[in-house]
Order: C-alpha cells, then sequence, then structure tokens
C-alpha cells in the first residue's frame, strides 16, 4: 500500500536518513525498531509529511504521494499519533478531538453531533475518557489516548504509532493493542514504533530495523530472535558498548525517605545509594522516576520526606545547595533544561561552578581568561568534537551537546551524579563514552543515580534496580545479569 | 515537531488538591470578577448615592462602551496569544478619520446627511481592518514579540495622526450625527451601550458557537498543536487582529459621535485599560484561555471605579494610581490563585 | 532542532568569524550612512559642535538604553523607565530645593530608583509576572506619584552647584555628562564579563530553566537586574534634572520607547541571553544622530516619531531572533 524508494533526508551538512526502501501492507502490523538517532522519526515524519524528502518518493497504491505536506499525506489516509502531543492544552477532550476537522453548519459549530460522534468512537475502540476535562488537566496517560482516539476518528487507512504504550498502565494498554487488532482486520496498516521487545512480538507481523539512518534489514518477526534484532540495532554485540566496570559499593552517600513530590508525581519514595556504585531507576516514561530525581536535586518542590546527603538531612533542598553540598544532576531533556544553548560551550560547562576557586576569585570576579583552559581538560576527556569550546552550544550534534552538559560534572568533584535519561537522542559512539564517563566516576568512588529507559543500560550497568511505578518504588531487584522480561514484569505495579 | 521521546510532565491532580482545583474552577469561572464589581457596586451605592442618579447611570453606560469594545479587541488579539498597544492609536486614528470622511461628505454632497456616517463607519473600520491585517502579518508571519511590534506601529500610526492634523482637533462632524448616536438612547439606554452590548452579544457567541472561535483558542492554547491538527492558523491568526483593528476603530467612530470632533489624543491610555480588563477578566497572557463575557464584566468593574473615583472628588492621578495598581494586582492573582505563568 | 544541532559539525567554526565581524560592523556602517546622508543635506551636521552636541546628547540615552539592555538581557523589559527618570527627577529637585544641598537630593533620586527597581524585580522575579504587563502597570503608578509629588509643575529652586557640576562641569575638555556615562557603561561592562552576577544574566537569559538546574538562584539575579536598571535609569534621571536645573514630571515622556529603541537597533536580543553595553552604545548613538540629523535638516516632530517606529520595526525584522512572547 505505501511504498517509499530511496528515501534521504540531510538537514544542513547532516544526513539523518540515507537511502531507505520501506513497505507497508494494508492489514499489517509493521513495527520500526532503532535507537535514538536511527532515523526513526525522520522516516515518520516523511511519511506524513511533515517535512519533503531531500531525495527519493514516497507512493500510496502506485501513486506519489504529494509534495511533502501534512494535509497531502492527511488527505490519503495516513494519521500519525504524536509523542508530542498535538493537542491544544485549554480545550477539552471532545474539542481536542475534533480539532481542525470540527462537524460544522456554516459557520456554526455542531457540538451535538459531534458529542455524539465522539461516545460512538469511544464506546468503539473502548477508552474511558473525561471529554469534558481539559486536556491540561489528564494526566500522560490519558492525553496519549486522547492523541489515538483523535487520529482514529479519521478512520484513517495508514495509522503510525510513535511509542504508544510509553505511559499507558497495563490495562490501557491492553485496550490500545484491542484497537490495534480491530483496525488490522478491517484493513489498515500499522506502523508502530517501539523498542519493547515484548509488545514487538505480540503485535507485529514485520520488524524493520534503521540504524545511523540507514535501512538495516526488514524481517519476519515470528522467524527472528530478539538477540539477533538487538544486535541488528546496536550494531555490535551488545556486550561490547559497556564497560567493564568494577564497583566496589562503600559507605552510604545518599538517603530518600518516603519522597513526595507537591505535583504528586512523586508519592513515597525511598532509596539509597553508596559510593562506588550505579543504582537504576526503571520505569515507565510518567512513572515518577525522573521527577524523584528532580526532586532530590531541589527542582521541584517536596510535600513530604527528606533527603540525607553524606550523613546531613535535608528537607528543602535547592539546586545551589545541592551543588555546593557535592551533588550533581544532568537533565534529561538536554535543550529545555540542561544547556543555554545560544551560549558558548565554554559558559555551559562553567555555569555550575561560578564560584568556585578555579573560576572566580572569592566568588566576585570571574576570572574569565583562566576559563577557557579550565573547561578545555574535561572537553578533553569527553572527547568533544568540534574542539571548539566557544561555538555556541546549540551548534553541537546531540552527542556532543551531552558532552558539553556532562563536563558541568567534571569541573568539580561531587559525590553523588543523578543522570535523567543520559543518552536520548545521542549516537552509538557518544553513548559508550557517556558509559565510560559513569565507569570512571563510580571507580572513582562516587556514587552515581541512572534514571533511563533503555533497558540494557539497567541490564549492563547498574549493581541495584528500584522499578517505579505511579510515583512509587515498588521493588528494588538485583542490577547486572537481570533478565529485561524480570525488569518488565515489575512496570506495571506489580 | 520531532518525534524524539519527550520527557515525563509533571503529572497532575492529586485527590489532595481537590479544594484547591474547586477554587481554581470558580474563579476561573469568572467568581472574583464578579464579587469584585458587586463589592464595588454595593461600596459606591452606599457611600454616594448620586451613583444611582438616572444621568449618571446613563454615563457610566456609555463610559462603559468605550472601555468595553477595545477590550473585547484586547482580548480577541490575547486570545491567539498576542498582545495590541497599537489599540489607542488606532481608536485616535479612527476618531479623526470619522471626523474627516465626515466633514469632506457632508460637503461634498450636500443632502445626503444620513448617508455620511455610513460611509464614514466603512472608513473607519476599513482603516482598522488594514492595520490589524499589518499587525498580524508582521507578528504572526515573522514570528515577532506581539507586544513590541504593535508599540512600534501604534507609535508610528499615532505619529502619522498627528502629522496629518498637527495635533489640532478636526471639526466638521455635523450635529445630528452626535444627536443620534453618540447622544442617541434607545428604549431608554444609550445608543453606544446597546452597541456594546451587541458587540460582546457577537464575541460570546464567536466563542462559544463557531469554528472560528474554536480555532482562536486552539491558535492561542498550542500553536504547534493547532497546526498540526489541521487548523489554518495563520488566517486565524489575521482573523483575531483584523477584527481588533476593526473594533478599535468603531470605539474611534463612537467616541467622535460623542465629543462631536475627531481627537488624535483620545486612545492615550486604552492600551493599559484594556489589557487590565483584559487581565481582570481572566484572559491568559499565554492565550487560550478569554472569555468575553468576564472581560466585559471587568471592563464594567473599571468603568464603575473610575466613575465612583469622579463621584468622590479623587484627583484623577489617583485613577492612573489605581489603574496601574490594580493591573499588578490581577497578574498577581492569576499567577498566585491559578497558577498559571505568564 | 535537528537541522540545527547537526550543522555546525564541519564548516562553522572557520565561518563564524566572518559572520562576527560582520554583524559587528553592521551598526558601526549605519552610524556612518546616516552622518554621511544628512551632512549631504546639511553643512552643519559635521561641524564640531554638532558632533560634541551628539556625543553629549546619546551619553544620556545611553545610561537609558543600557539600562534597558541589563533586562532585556534576563529575557525582561522596562516599560516604566521613563517614568521612573520623571519621578526620579522631581523628587531629587524637592530634596534640593528643601535642603538647599546636592547630596541630599543624589540619595533621594537613587533610593527612588532602587525601590522601583526592587518592586519590578521582586514581582517578576519572585512572584514571576509578566515583564511587559508588571512593568506598564508600575510605569501608571509613577507617572501619578510624579505628577502628584510635583503638583504638575517644574520644581525649581536646585542648588546653582549641583547644574555646575553635573551639567556644566568638565574635565579634559570634556562635559560631565559623557564622563559619567563613559563610567556607567565600563563599570556595566565589567559586571556583564567579569562577574558571576553577569554571567547569570546571560545563562538565566537563554534559558531560564538550565540556569536554574546548574544551580544559578534566580530570584536574587532577577532583582538585582531591574534593581541595577532603574538605578542607571536614576543615574541619567539626574543627569538630565541638572542639565534642565529643575525637577521636571515630564522629563521621561518618551525615554521608555526611545530606550528600547536603542537597544533593539542596538542588537539587544528580546529573546535573551545575548547583548552587551555594545548594544546600548551603538544603539544610542545611531538613534540620536538620527534624531539630531531630522531636527537639523527640519523635519517635523511627528514625523520623526514616524521613523523611531520603522526604525524598531525594521530592525526587529532585521534581527528576528527575537521569537513570540
Amino acid at each position: 500500500m505505501l511504498v517509499t524508494r530511496g528515501l534521504t533526508k540531510t538537514f544542513g551538512s547532516a544526513t539523518a536518513l540515507q537511502d531507505v526502501d520501506f513497505t507497508l501492507e494494508a492489514g499489517e502490523v509493521h513495527a520500526l525498531l532503532g535507537e535514538n538517532g536511527a532515523g526513526k522519526s525522520t522516516l515518520i515524519n516523511l511519511i506524513c509529511g511533515t517535512f519533503p524528502p531531500s531525495a527519493g518518493t514516497i507512493e500510496m497504491d502506485g501513486r506519489p504521494l504529494g509534495a511533502g505536506t501534512v494535509a497531502a499525506a492527511r488527505a490519503a489516509g495516513i494519521a500519525p499519533v504524536f509523542q508530542e502531543f498535538s493537542l491544544a492544552p485549554d480545550l477539552t477532550v471532545l474539542e481536542n478531538l475534533f480539532l481542525g476537522r470540527e462537524k460544522r453548519q456554516g459557520l456554526f459549530l455542531q457540538k451535538r453531533a459531534m458529542r455524539r460522534e465522539a461516545e460512538e468512537l469511544l464506546a468503539e475502540i473502548g477508552f474511558a475518557l473525561p471529554l469534558d476535562r481539559l486536556v491540561s488537566e489528564l494526566s500522560r496517560a490519558q492525553k496519549q489516548m486522547t492523541e489515538i482516539a483523535k487520529a482514529l476518528r479519521l478512520r484513517p487507512r495508514i495509522l503510525i504509532l510513535d511509542e504508544p504504550t510509553a505511559s499507558l498502565t497495563d490495562g490501557e494498554a491492553r485496550h490500545l493493542f484491542r484497537a490495534i487488532g480491530l483496525l488490522r482486520g478491517k484493513g489498515v496498516g500499522i506502523l508502530y514504533v517501539s523498542h519493547r521487545m515484548s509488545e514487538i512480538r505480540a503485535l507485529s507481523d514485520r520488524v524493520t530495523v534503521l540504524r545511523g539512518g540507514r535501512h538495516i534489514g526488514t524481517v519476519e518477526t515470528a522467524a527472528t530472535s530478539d538477540r539477533a534484532l538487538i544486535e541488528m540495532m546496536v550494531g555490535r554485540p551488545v556486550e561490547q558498548l559497556f564497560p567493564a566496570i568494577r564497583s566496589r559499593p562503600a559507605e552510604e552517600v545518599l538517603r530518600v525517605e518516603g519522597l513526595a513530590t507537591a505535583d504528586g508525581a512523586v508519592e513515597g519514595a525511598s532509596i539509597t545509594l553508596r559510593r562506588g556504585e550505579i543504582v537504576g531507576l526503571a520505569g515507565l516514561v510518567g512513572c515518577g522516576r525522573s521527577e524523584l530525581c528532580r526532586a532530590v536535586f531541589g527542582l521541584d518542590p517536596l510535600a513530604a520526606g527528606e533527603i540525607a546527603l553524606k550523613g546531613e538531612t535535608l528537607r528543602r533542598p535547592s539546586p545551589n545547595a545541592m551543588i555546593r553540598r557535592g551533588l550533581c544532576y544532568f537533565p534529561g531533556d538536554r535543550a529545555a533544561e540542561g544547556l543555554a544553548l545560544a551560549r558558548p560551550a565554554r559558559e555551559n560547562a562553567g555555569m555550575a561552578a561560578l564560584r568556585l576557586p578555579a573560576l572566580s576569585a572569592g566568588g566576585t570576579v570571574l576570572k574569565t581568561w583562566r576559563e577557557g583552559a579550565v573547561v578545555a581538560a574535561p572537553f578533553e576527556d569527553l572527547g568533544l568534537r568540534p574542539m571548539a569550546p566557544e561555538l555556541p552550544a546549540g551548534a553541537f550534534s546531540g552527542g556532543n551537546q551531552q558532552k558539553v552538559m556532562l563536563a558541568r560534572g567534571l569541573l568539580q568533584d561531587f559525590d553523588v551524579y543523578l543522570f535523567d535519561e543520559p543518552t536520548v537522542g545521542i549516537d552509538v559512539g557518544a553513548k559508550a563514552d557517556v558509559y565510560r564517563l559513569m565507569k570512571r566516576l563510580v571507580e572513582g568512588g562516587a556514587g552515581v543515580v541512572v534514571s533511563t529507559s533503555e533497558l540494557p543500560e539497567l541490564i549492563h550497568l547498574a549493581d541495584r534496580i528500584y522499578v517505579m511505578h505511579a510515583g512509587r518504588v515498588v521493588t528494588e531487584i538485583a542490577g547486572k545479569g537481570t533478565g529485561e522480561a524480570e525488569i518488565l514484569s515489575h512496570y506495571f505495579g506489580e | 515537531m520531532s518525534f524524539a521521546p519527550s520527557q515525563a510532565a509533571p503529572s497532575q491532580a492529586a485527590p489532595s488538591l481537590a479544594d484547591r482545583a474547586l477554587l481554581r474552577r470558580i474563579l476561573a469561572n469568572g467568581g472574583a470578577v464578579i464579587a469584585l464589581l458587586v463589592l464595588t457596586l454595593g461600596y459606591t451605592i452606599l457611600s454616594e448615592p448620586r451613583f444611582l442618579s438616572r444621568l449618571n447611570l446613563i454615563n457610566v453606560g456609555r463610559n462603559f462602551a468605550f472601555l468595553s469594545i477595545p477590550a473585547i479587541a484586547q482580548m480577541l488579539v490575547m486570545t491567539v496569544g498576542g498582545f495590541d498597544l497599537s489599540i489607542g492609536a488606532v481608536v485616535a486614528a479612527g476618531s479623526l478619520l470619522t471626523a474627516a470622511t465626515m466633514g469632506w461628505a457632508t460637503a461634498a454632497m450636500p443632502g445626503a446627511e444620513a448617508a455620511a456616517p455610513w460611509l464614514s463607519l466603512a472608513a473607519v473600520l476599513a482603516m482598522g481592518a488594514l492595520i490589524g491585517l499589518a499587525n498580524a502579518l508582521i507578528v504572526a508571519r515573522l514570528e515577532l514579540s506581539a507586544f513590541m511590534v504593535t508599540l512600534a506601529t501604534g507609535s508610528i500610526l499615532t505619529g502619522i495622526a498627528l502629522y496629518l492634523t498637527q495635533g489640532i482637533p478636526v471639526y466638521g462632524v455635523p450635529d445630528g450625527f452626535v444627536d443620534r448616536i453618540g447622544r442617541g438612547r434607545l428604549f431608554g439606554l444609550p445608543a453606544v451601550t446597546l452597541i456594546a452590548l451587541g458587540v460582546i452579544l457577537l464575541a460570546v457567541a464567536v466563542q462559544r458557537g463557531t469554528v472560528l472561535g474554536r480555532h482562536l483558542y486552539a491558535a492561542g492554547s498550542d500553536l504547534k498543536a493547532a497546526r498540526l491538527s489541521g487548523v489554518p492558523v495563520l488566517p486565524v491568526q489575521v482573523a483575531a487582529y483584523v477584527a481588533a483593528g476593526m473594533l478599535a476603530g468603531l470605539t474611534g467612530f463612537l467616541m467622535t459621535s460623542r465629543i462631536g470632533s475627531g481627537q488624535a489624543t483620545i486612545g492615550g491610555t486604552l492600551a493599559l485599560e484594556t489589557i487590565a480588563a483584559a487581565v481582570i477578566g481572566g484572559v491568559s497572557l499565554r492565550g487560550g484561555v478569554a472569555r468575553a463575557e468576564l472581560v466585559a464584566i471587568a471592563a464594567l468593574f473599571l468603568t464603575v471605579i473610575a466613575n465612583s473615583m469622579n463621584l468622590l472628588r479623587i484627583d484623577s492621578k489617583f485613577q492612573t494610581l489605581a489603574l496601574g495598581a490594580v493591573l499588578i494586582l490581577a497578574l498577581g492573582f492569576e499567577r498566585l490563585v491559578l497558577r498559571r505563568s505568564a | 532542532m535537528t537541522g540545527q544541532t547537526a550543522s555546525a559539525r564541519s564548516g562553522a567554526p572557520a565561518r563564524l568569524p566572518l559572520q562576527k565581524i560582520l554583524r559587528a560592523l553592521r551598526m558601526p556602517l549605519a552610524i556612518l550612512a546616516a552622518l554621511l546622508v544628512f551632512a549631504a543635506f546639511s553643512p552643519q551636521v559635521l561641524t564640531v559642535g554638532n558632533l560634541r552636541n551628539i556625543a553629549l546628547q546619546a551619553s544620556f540615552l545611553m545610561i537609558f538604553s543600557l539600562a534597558q539592555c541589563v533586562v532585556i538581557l534576563t529575557r525582561g523589559f522596562d516599560l516604566s523607565l521613563g517614568f521612573t527618570v520623571s519621578l526620579v527627577s522631581v523628587v531629587s529637585a524637592l530634596a534640593m530645593a528643601a535642603t538647599g544641598a546636592v547630596l541630599p537630593g543624589l540619595a533621594a533620586g537613587l533610593g527612588v530608583g532602587l525601590a522601583v527597581g526592587l518592586a519590578n524585580g521582586l514581582l517578576v522575579g519572585a512572584v514571576g509576572l509578566n515583564p511587559l504587563v508588571t512593568t506598564l502597570g508600575m510605569g501608571n503608578i509613577l507617572l501619578a506619584l510624579a505628577s502628584t509629588v510635583s503638583g504638575g509643575f517644574p520644581v525649581s529652586g536646585l542648588p546653582a552647584g549641583f547644574n555646575a557640576a553635573f551639567a556644566q562641569g568638565t574635565f579634559l575638555g570634556l562635559p560631565a555628562p559623557i564622563w559619567s556615562a563613559a563610567l556607567l557603561l565600563s563599570l556595566l561592562g565589567l559586571v556583564l564579563h567579569l562577574t558571576p552576577l553577569g554571567r547569570s544574566w546571560y545563562i538565566l537569559g537563554a534559558n531560564p530553566r538550565a540556569g536554574r538546574a546548574a544551580g544559578i538562584r534566580a530570584v536574587p539575579v532577577l532583582v538585582a537586574a531591574y534593581a541595577i536598571c532603574s538605578l542607571l535609569a536614576a543615574a541619567g534621571a539626574l543627569l538630565m534634572t541638572a542639565r534642565t536645573g529643575s525637577g521636571e514630571p515630564n522629563l521621561g515622556g518618551n525615554l521608555t520607547l526611545e530606550s528600547i529603541a536603542a537597544a533593539v537597533v542596538g542588537g539587544a536580543k528580546l529573546s535573551g541571553g545575548e547583548g552587551g553595553i555594545s548594544a546600548a552604545i551603538l544603539g544610542a548613538v545611531f538613534i540620536t544622530i538620527l534624531s539630531n540629523g531630522m531636527n537639523l535638516v527640519q523635519v517635523d516632530g511627528y514625523l520623526q516619531q514616524i521613523c523611531l517606529g520603522l526604525i524598531i520595526l525594521a530592525s526587529l525584522v532585521l534581527s528576528r531572533g527575537a521569537r513570540r512572547r
């Protein structure tokens, strides 16, 4: 039904997707597998017309699809479900379901007809959504379901789902899977992006693997092993990516007791961390692990609980106080919270250390003249490319932006490092650099917490894993050597 | 738009927040502004019986019209996440244009006085629409700060108006126009007040019942999401600014009918006053949240305050001061109680 | 984002200096061009006396646009600047007229500036209000205060020493306002480039959330920005008061718009995190040359206002980095 030939997309000098041939049949669930930055997003964005290809063609039923516009793709029956929601937060669920395609009579809205249709649709796909609630008041899972329902309302011929279960509960996910089965039966072609093996196995007919913007292969799901898929995705045996870490857990350096945040994202989580070990935080997106890190660092206000850092108890942490006491936090969203993209890399590396003797005299005069030399060392260590500290942080690639941010942790000796999603959107080489950095920190006697959605990271790096669900720690399990299935089995709260 | 896995947003609404949510809901639905209005009215009536005199009420009604119409205009622009600081300049230019066209028409077409106001109205509306179009295209197409752009266009427009008239009022407005509209009454109510009520009702109808209204909210609430959903965001933004320009022009037209001459200075503090009315009426500075009826109530509240200060012979300087203070308080209220960051 | 992130892998470092040079040269060239154009129409433009006059005029505007630049750097704005100037002028004049001494006037003027700055800074930085609307409201309050305090009339009876020292005084042949502007500009230059505070303004302006996550305490940093902005406005107001010789309740009339115009034209980015004292200097010189030239060529005052608006609009469009707020 949908065929792409030689599809290529470049951004400036960087090639995001190169020469990809891909087919999607009617009535098939086709999984798209690849690491962050492998080109999955680019491929779906091209198919749904967000931007035009640099080369190659996209055909639907043998006819070329319009010139890379959302409208053309939509007219052809392609409905994307975006992960970054296309919902207006100040409108209700009902209003959002019909946004841009309202039922109208002349200038006026046909509110009653829209409500009836919405109710029928939700009943058909089995989603329970509060039609009159504002989207801004919904949980992440409810937003995800609204987004899916909105796409399904158009009776699409091709449905694109980008990590649709990332924030759903087990029950909600089951509803979704059933809806997918229903649609497949009706001849809808479904492009399903996920890196959860269990889902891919349960749902998909075929799998296409992308790596570094290239098409690595398309295989029958039933005839391929998990291990083979992972190696296609990573490009080498998984073990080579991760350094051998000699962790030697020593005394406790961080203890979090019954922590709850004011916004309710964390509801009574307790964890401990010792020097010389890596502790993993596992769980679905939205389970509270990122928020736990933020709260410990003092970015989100606490409602209850306490934090003991090196034996000192803190009830009202603030980023400034935590940095001075030896705790370093690397935000998961580089662009939003990690870096001042318009400022030079040098300033970004130094921004948590402005009052450090190396950078300032008595905290009042910045030794601007020495700054370049001071930040050069961590940049060299991390292998920043290009080695240009005066370039704005935003001009670097994803992996190198991450290194600019991580350099912050090397300018001073911290006792505790919190990494939130440290490898999102960076290439395999940069990933290996990040893991090597963790190895160095841990072997140097610091304690490291890694909050991640990448199962291989948990399995190969962490000494212990806390699995979180709905704001609580549901279990603590051993890290290295535990199977993916074992970890995943706790993700839904059991 | 990217498909990169987005980080978890802090999830909402723990049960312990239920009380707060209820309070929020009441406040968001105009509880605060209605309470303010009732308190002010009560205090004014008790402390100054002259407030209820027929003449004063008619005066309040007229002043309400001259604030509520441009406030609705400001609200429309703020709904799509913008600002219109040129609103006062458009009102002034509208006033000059009204007087000038009317003077010209009565001189050029003797005997056709009845048509002159209609001609003026058409000219004023066209001018407002053009200025709105220019604002919208600069702001929306070039993605510039609406505040700065309209500050500049307002300054240009004021300059043009002053240059053309050299600061001298434009006379020549026929008395019949002033009698029928500016001083006119219908069913005992001032004509301008009726027109204002019509504008407010129309705005409510557009917001609640039409596709355009829905799209205005969507474009202001999240421009990217609206665009992805197929909302024609540029035409919708243009519609907001054009309608605002036309309403500002209409305000100039009506004010001229009251004063009897075209004045280049009548728009002076309108930008500030209309923003105040919008903010007090619960319009979000980020866009996407606005209700015309609440903005109208806020405009009435501001009108009553100004009127009672006049009756109590409070210096106009304190009215200026009060307006500034009320604006900041309303902002603080929005920020602290409704927890909307600007 | 992808396009932006990946763009610089190869050529960018080499290209950067050229871009930088071009960007740095844009304003000086515009200034030169403006001078030459006006000189072609009026022989008076390039006389020593007029150039000296331009320098003097520009030194006042520089102080105000510098004040504006500081808050614009943090993604802020000060729409109350002009009225701060008015209030400082009348309050300091009243203090001097009452005591007959200069020092109380300076103290009162700077005190008013500090108070206004702290109020703006706390509302914007600590409470988190929208800076545009907050300072718009604050401006109204200050306007009312200025006309109340003065009764709407100029305040006269200032000690002669005030005018002699701060307006007529010269050092090495240059008048006091020019020295004052130079001093304040260098001071702010040092703060911007050699202190954690200045660095924090840049970082918070470029990305407030990232600044917070790096342990920068936003509230004191923002309050300091608004306080320094208003203090600069107060300093400029004192100099202008010394020159006119009386406290003027309308002294600040157009200054808000002019200071913003100078800052924006000089290259301050409304999106925050970029710009420095050069924006204030170049912008102020450009605007001053323009109004000086238009006066000499006898352009109508109202036409000048139109030009100012057009110039703001043009520099907004040219910079384009300024995103909607």
